[in-house]
């Protein structure tokens, strides 16, 4: 069994809660078990706090990154706005010492140091990885397959962009969660602009809704153009900008999509056999019911 | 016609003259805008690759590329006053596709940092800041999800700062170092009152 400590974020555990549950028993079912980070607080928000001063935004990352030093443990996370402050500014500190002398002379007044021995990981990346888990462990774990159903992958960006800080290669076309999608029993399908963002980052959610809902939109019509039953996505975040904005989207708009947005541990989760209440998909502000149907 | 933009006075008469005055430029921005971000503006020649990777582009008058532009030439009043500044969503599609190996998404998170040390910072960014200040979350717990947690065998706050508050002292301690939350509470207060 790997162990990992379960950097949980705002939005899964405090709006999707479906998530946090299915990473648990997912990730427990393909050997993986996520630990409590106790007293983890948010990320903070790259695009808010990274914004205002990139300082303090790294002093925040790095009080969660030392919670989990001092347990031993790698991170595990969910979102890829926790992925760009905790993966980040982990790895800045480890490599930029005037970087993390400043950070540390902060720390010192709450008793904490960054020594940089800990990784970071997104639970995604860690399903992909063969030493970890894979793509075989994944199908083999699967008891009600999604057959018959058009799942549509939203990358995100912060998890794989800005390409040469990060491991991840191609950023205009990648395929690897739409293999993760296929072993769950899934089409995967692809459509246009499948790597445009969701528009909710960098603070333009709260700065301009309209400006951020427009960008979503655009990423709505090509989806609906494509036929998909269901979007699924790694980041809460997106979820939230998919899910919520679709609502907003018709208030604002006046266009109807209906399109049920999943983040890939509560899809992980159908596939495995747990139920629709198990994952709270009531919480969702798109039934998921006519995907549901579908399948179950 | 008037532009509906909402661009400050001075800038709106700035941008009717596009003529550059040497006065108006301060090479210490380049230098600073380059120390924050820790990319290379000043290599820029100005393809407009990022303006046509830019989500935020087709749907405003942000432009990356501009803001480039201002960053080598120095123009810092021009950058900062502009409200443009704040529509990139930190996408990173024009670093991934810059021919220079520049990183535009840094250099705007590096002009917005010198905004807010001139008190130019839209409020929900402050906002996300005096929750996180409250509550260690910048999106909160409620009573309706406390509720579904509880259905789903989770405790009905996460074991993060909600679980465990003890854990806030350590937070404040941080983000009154840098006398963010006073700062915050200030800029507030000035413009809802």
């Amino acid at each position: 069994m790997h162990e990992y400590a379960f950097y949980l974020g705002c939005i899964a555990p405090n709006r999707y809660p479906g998530s946090e549950s299915a990473s648990y028993r997912t990730a427990e079912k393909l050997g993986i078990k996520l630990l409590d980070l106790k007293g983890a607080s948010c990320c903070p928000a790259p695009g808010a706090f990274g914004s205002i001063d990139l300082n303090i935004w790294y002093a925040m990352a790095a009080r969660n990154l030392v919670l989990a030093e001092q347990m031993k443990k790698d991170i595990a996370l969910i979102c890829n706005g926790c992925y760009k402050s905790i993966w980040e500014v982990n790895h800045k500190l480890k490599h930029n010492d005037e970087l993390r002398d400043g950070v540390n002379e902060v720390l010192k007044g709450i008793d904490m140091e960054f020594k940089g021995t800990i990784d970071v990981f997104h639970l995604a990346e860690l399903f992909y990885d063969p030493e970890i888990c894979g793509v075989k462990k994944i199908r083999d774990s699967v008891t009600v397959p999604l057959t018959g159903t058009r799942i549509a992958v939203h990358y995100g960006c912060h998890l794989m962009k800005p390409k040469k800080e990060r491991h991840f290669g191609t950023t205009e076309a990648p395929t690897w969660i739409e293999e993760m999608v296929a072993a769950l029993g899934a089409e995967p399908v692809e459509y246009r602009n499948k790597m445009l963002c969701c528009g909710a980052g960098g603070g333009v959610r709260g700065y301009d809704i309209v400006h951020s809902l427009d960008i979503t939109n655009e990423k709505m019509i090509a989806l609906q153009e494509a036929k998909v039953d269901a979007l699924t996505e790694v980041c809460p975040f997106c979820q939230l900008q998919f899910d919520r904005g679709q609502i907003e989207i018709q208030e604002k708009f006046g266009v109807t999509y209906n399109l049920p947005v999943l983040h890939y541990c509560e899809l992980l989760g159908l596939a495995q056999g747990m139920s629709p209440q198990e994952l709270a998909l009531d919480l969702h502000g798109i039934s998921c019911e006519p995907f549901l149907q579908k399948v179950l | 016609m008037a532009r509906t933009k909402g661009y400050p006075a001075p800038l709106e008469e700035k941008l009717k003259d596009t003529r550059l005055y040497s006065d108006e430029e301060n090479p210490q921005f380049t230098k600073t805008v380059e120390k924050i971000s820790m990319t290379i503006p000043h290599m820029c020649y100005q393809c407009g690759t990022c303006t046509a990777s830019c989500p935020s582009a087709p749907r405003s008058s942000y432009r990356i590329r501009k803001f480039v532009r201002r960053a080598l030439l120095g123009l810092e009043m021009e950058a900062l006053n502009d409200p443009d500044l704040w529509l990139c969503t930190t996408c990173y599609s024009c670093t991934d596709r810059c021919p220079r190996d520049i990183a535009p998404t840094d250099v705007i998170m590096a002009m917005r940092n010198l905004a807010f040390k001139r008190d130019i910072v839209p409020v929900n960014f402050l906002k996300t800041v005096t929750a996180i200040y409250s509550s260690g979350h910048g999106v909160p717990n409620n009573d309706v999800n406390r509720a579904a947690r509880e259905k789903l065998g989770l405790p009905r706050d996460p074991p993060t700062t909600h679980g465990y508050p003890e854990f806030i002292k350590g937070i404040q301690y941080i983000l009154d170092y840098y006398e963010l939350k006073k700062n915050a509470d200030r800029i507030i207060k000035e413009r809802e009152g």
